[in-house]
């Protein structure tokens, strides 16, 4: 098995707070791996030592086989990095910022012109390229931020949220490009858009408070929940006195509210006739059983409190 | 080797080379006013220091403090600026350079830009005013504008790696900086101070570069003395910055 990526404890303290705990994943080459999980979960840090910008606490970790701490250079030779802020030099040109990012890996001035280029033109901004990017929409600056870390050809490329705060096809072209560079390269992305992990990843793990919790692709994961009862309500009236009554109830879980619309999970089958014995039958305008998707995965295994 | 110190500072260079005619204009306006305001305005009160004339006294130091100043200026908030607003930093962590490419291609910048602006300012007094320095002079005025901006330049890149606020620059400048500079006998002899406080104030590496200077601009004398400490200042504010830049970066 050739693996473009091998974690191993990899754990980040910072005081008291284990940001990353005792973290392992081995990664495919050519694959896109998707890492899920709510802020504050240790998604950025894990990037952020693998991409050498941290210093680990434990453990370790390698890149095409070079450890992250021993050969840190060689691993930043091999990996493009597209953080979650587009930090984009606003004062140098389109263009220049990626000839700035080719010279910092030394490539010849032949070489890096006719990549970016190439580049430019896949990402639909030859006609901007010597604009600033301050003039650019936030879809136009989150390409030029793919395309920057595509310009040396790496192994690895790490996507920090890539298309967070783009509109949908923006987001769409950023998929698509994403897409289209395996198995080429390998692609490790860190989201909160399920549908984006569900459509992009072939491998997905969701973590919390620093540790993996499951790891499989779309499918392997939403049919841990298959068992799981996943039901749509919708009442005529009286939003609030439903979700009271069935915050109540102790086998209803994951419970998510629209207006007079509910989406919950029952803990066994068998409870469906107490739910209906519970909430009658005069306000009910829909009921019906749901597929659980990737984001009911993650909100039963995250939960839904919102986090900071 | 350098491949990243040069890569920024070519960087440094193409966003200056932009805005070079405004900034140059911003610059010189201030040590303009200063020789305007002292050189011309007391000139009916001192007619002379120690046999030069007063405008030409304060001239090389003028010419010292706007090269120091800009440097300092520079590389402060440039390394800030990367910093914090534009997170330009970071992109440049995650390529094969290391951070001692981005401490000394930022170095770098501050000096070029102190350099430039010293240069400019002392054209606009030479334009302006009758006094004239033997070229010879300014070769030996070379080392002083250089390890000035220089020194100054690493102050600005340790102060823009350590502080996050960007008015505690601006205090840092107020309350060092310029006292620094102000108290190293730009506007006035080093003998005026008293004994104990001129034993002191000798010390200070703002003293060899404005001694210095006016030495080597008016004389055209290179004060050893003076670029010893200077030498020495550069090495120790070069390693200081390099390694307060990487303690930042691991952090």
């Amino acid at each position: 098995m050739t693996y473009a990526l091998e974690i191993d404890g990899l754990s980040k303290v910072y005081g008291t707070m284990r940001a990353v705990d005792t973290f392992s994943l081995r990664v495919q080459r050519g694959t896109i791996f998707g890492l899920l999980g709510p802020n504050g979960a240790g998604k950025t840090t894990l990037i952020r030592m693998l991409t050498t910008l941290l210093r680990p606490s434990a453990g370790s970790a390698r890149i095409e086989g070079h450890d992250i701490l021993s050969s840190a250079r060689t691993v930043r030779s091999m990996i493009g990095v597209v953080p979650q802020d587009n930090n984009l030099d606003r004062y140098l040109t389109c263009r220049e910022n990626l000839v700035l990012h080719a010279r910092m890996y030394a490539m010849a001035s032949a070489e890096y012109n006719r990549r970016i280029d190439e580049l430019l033109e896949l990402i639909g901004l030859t006609n901007r390229q010597h604009d600033f990017p301050d003039t650019f929409s936030g879809g136009m600056q989150r390409r030029l931020v793919v395309a920057r870390a595509l310009v040396h050809q790496p192994r690895i490329l790490f996507l920090d949220e890539p298309t967070t705060g783009l509109d949908p096809q923006s987001r769409r072209a950023v998929w698509n490009y994403v897409q289209s560079l395996t198995p080429q390269m390998t692609i490790f992305l860190t989201t909160h858009y399920m549908d984006e992990a569900d459509t992009l990843c072939d491998r997905i793990v969701i973590m919390d408070h620093g540790r993996a919790l499951v790891d499989g692709t779309a499918a392997e994961l939403k049919e841990r929940l298959a068992h799981a009862h996943m039901y749509e309500l919708e009442f005529s009236s009286d939003g609030e006195r439903y979700e009271k009554l069935l915050r109540e109830l102790p086998f209803v879980r994951n419970l998510q509210r629209t207006g007079n619309s509910f989406r919950l999970a029952l803990t066994g089958e068998e409870f469906l006739k107490p739910l209906m014995d519970r909430i009658g039958g005069d306000d009910i305008r829909k009921i019906c059983l749901k597929e659980p998707s990737l984001e009911d995965v993650f909100i039963e295994l995250t939960g839904k409190e919102v986090r900071e | 080797m350098f491949r990243g110190a040069i890569a920024i500072f070519w960087r440094d260079l193409l966003v200056l080379r932009r805005s070079l005619l405004s900034e140059l204009l911003a610059v010189i306006a201030y040590p303009l006013t200063l020789y305007l305001a002292f050189g011309i305005g007391l000139r009916g009160y001192i007619a002379d220091v120690d046999g030069v004339p007063y405008a030409l006294f304060i001239a090389p130091g003028l010419i010292s403090m706007t090269a120091v100043s800009a440097a300092f200026n520079d590389s402060a908030w440039s390394v800030w600026f990367h910093r914090r607003v534009q997170r330009t930093i970071e992109e440049y962590r995650v390529t094969p350079i290391t951070v001692y490419d981005i401490v000394i291609g930022k170095i770098f910048s501050g000096f070029a830009q102190g350099t430039i602006k010293g240069f400019a300012v002392a054209l606009v007094i030479f334009i302006l005013t009758p006094f004239r320095f033997p070229p010879a002079h300014l070769l030996a005025y070379l080392p002083f504008i250089f390890l000035g901006s220089m020194i100054f330049s690493c102050v600005g890149t340790i102060c823009g790696t350590m502080i996050d606020k960007p008015e505690n620059i601006g205090r840092v400048e107020a309350v060092v900086i310029v006292p620094l500079i102000f108290m190293s006998g730009i506007f006035f002899p080093l003998s005026s101070y008293p004994k104990e406080a001129f034993a002191v104030i000798s010390l200070f590496p703002t003293t060899a570069i404005f001694e210095g200077a006016r030495q080597a601009l008016l004389n055209g004398r290179v004060a050893q003395l003076s670029v010893g400490i200077l030498l020495a200042t550069a090495v120790i504010a070069f390693a200081a910055s390099a390694l307060t830049f990487n303690r930042k970066m691991s952090e």
